[in-house]
């Protein structure tokens, strides 16, 4: 039988709480890693992009390397199901209008299924 | 303010001071590694600017940090074990009477003047003899028992009084059932300086592990950091963060053993 003053000891009441907290994030992390990202492209005045290219980059140790390519549709949205990364960058490409800027996304987690906030814009004609 | 309540404030102030002046790195360490400034920007900012907790992620994924965690916790987990067990043993055979003691006491004296560095040849050889290169057994084995620690042990089992030992003699106990059923329950605050102590040695240890270990998968912390340092010089950050997540369990351990091993090194100190 054990004493509960010993279930009461932060020898046990810490490790436990690690426990929990790790699995808890473990469940999330399971939950929420499907290498989803989402987001929208428009143009300088704020109008949806179609057609465009997005291109998907992940960090290596010292470079960024393409991972993977898609296409806007008619309301300029963007997804990609397969990345595998917890640090990406995402720029898009169209004909006559140039390219975005490199987008930074940093994830808490690799695969972290994730939607841009603020969608990647193309600079106004100089 | 009479001059008791003076010298207290006095007292507590320098106290608060020196503190400071401790933790000041750590904040250092803290701070940089929640941002990715550089440390040698002039003037330096107290408050980290734009604080993220990216570059631990970066760590996590860019090494095999799970890996190095993993087989840090099972060397320091089996070199804890060692201490606890054969320091006690070795404590308790000090403590009794047995022809030569005083020599052994002397040769274990002697002994701890000696640095790891100047034996480290020969334990090598004997670890490689025995088979144990690049193997768990084989990162712990030279703190399995430490002679620091045998001296707590032997210190806390002394304080405890003869004739409760005579009594479970009389009682028919043996003598490791003595160690166990008498000795260690007395003696928890050497238990708990032996663990901090062999954790944190163990946990830190830089130059045995780079010695014996070949495969990158058997590599503990330390050696991580070094092999990131050597990835990625320029990632202040992340390097930081890295310090972090290897001070981090051996910190947690100090803090939740600290009481009973400031008790565990000072048992035995005023005796006599």
């Amino acid at each position: 039988m054990i004493d509960s003053k010993h279930l009461r000891s932060r020898w046990v009441i810490v490790p436990t709480s690690i426990v929990i907290v790790i699995g808890v994030w473990l469940a999330y992390v399971d939950m929420h890693d499907h290498g989803v990202v989402e987001g929208r492209v428009f143009d300088a005045s704020g109008h949806p992009v179609a057609g465009a290219s997005v291109v998907l980059l992940e960090r290596g140790f010292v470079t960024h390397q393409e991972r993977g390519r898609v296409t806007s549709d008619a309301e300029g949205g963007f997804r990609f199901n397969d990345n595998r990364s917890h640090s990406i960058q995402l720029e898009a490409e169209a004909p006559g209008l140039g390219r975005t800027d490199r987008r930074i996304v940093r994830l808490w987690f690799a695969a972290q299924d994730t939607r841009l906030a603020e969608p990647l814009r193309f600079s106004a004609p100089k | 303010m009479t001059t008791r309540a003076r010298s207290l404030w006095l007292r507590h102030a320098t106290l608060i001071v020196i503190a400071i002046a401790m933790l000041v790195p750590f904040y250092w360490v803290l701070k940089t590694a929640v941002t990715n400034e550089n440390i040698y920007a002039y003037p330096p900012s107290v408050l980290p600017r734009d604080p993220h907790l990216f570059n631990f992620v970066d760590v996590w994924y860019l090494i095999p940090f799970p890996r190095y965690l993993l087989n840090s916790i099972i060397v320091s987990a089996i070199a804890v074990a060692g201490n606890v067990v054969f320091n006690a043993m070795a404590g308790y055979a000090l403590t009794r009477t047995f022809p030569g003691r005083k020599v052994v006491l002397a040769l274990f004296l002697s002994c701890m003047l000696i640095p790891f560095q100047a034996t480290i040849i020969p334990a090598y050889l004997i670890t490689a003899k025995m088979g144990l290169l690049n193997t768990y057994f084989g990162l712990a084995f030279p703190l399995l028992s430490t002679i620091v620690c045998i001296f707590v042990f032997k210190a806390a089992f002394e304080a405890v009084p003869k004739s409760l030992i005579d009594a479970a003699r009389i009682d028919g106990l043996a003598e490791w059932r003595i160690i166990v059923r008498v000795l260690l329950p007395l003696s928890k605050p050497a238990i708990a300086t032996n663990v901090i102590l062999s954790f944190i040695w163990s946990w830190n240890n830089f130059l045995w592990p780079l010695l014996i270990v070949r495969d990158p998968m058997m590599q503990t912390l330390p050696l991580g950091l070094a092999r990131f340092l050597s990835y990625m010089e320029d990632t202040t950050g992340a390097l930081y963060a890295f310090a972090v997540m290897v001070l981090a369990p051996s910190i947690l351990v100090f803090l939740m053993a600290q009481k009973e091993f400031i008790r565990g090194l000072t048992s035995g100190a005023t005796k006599g």
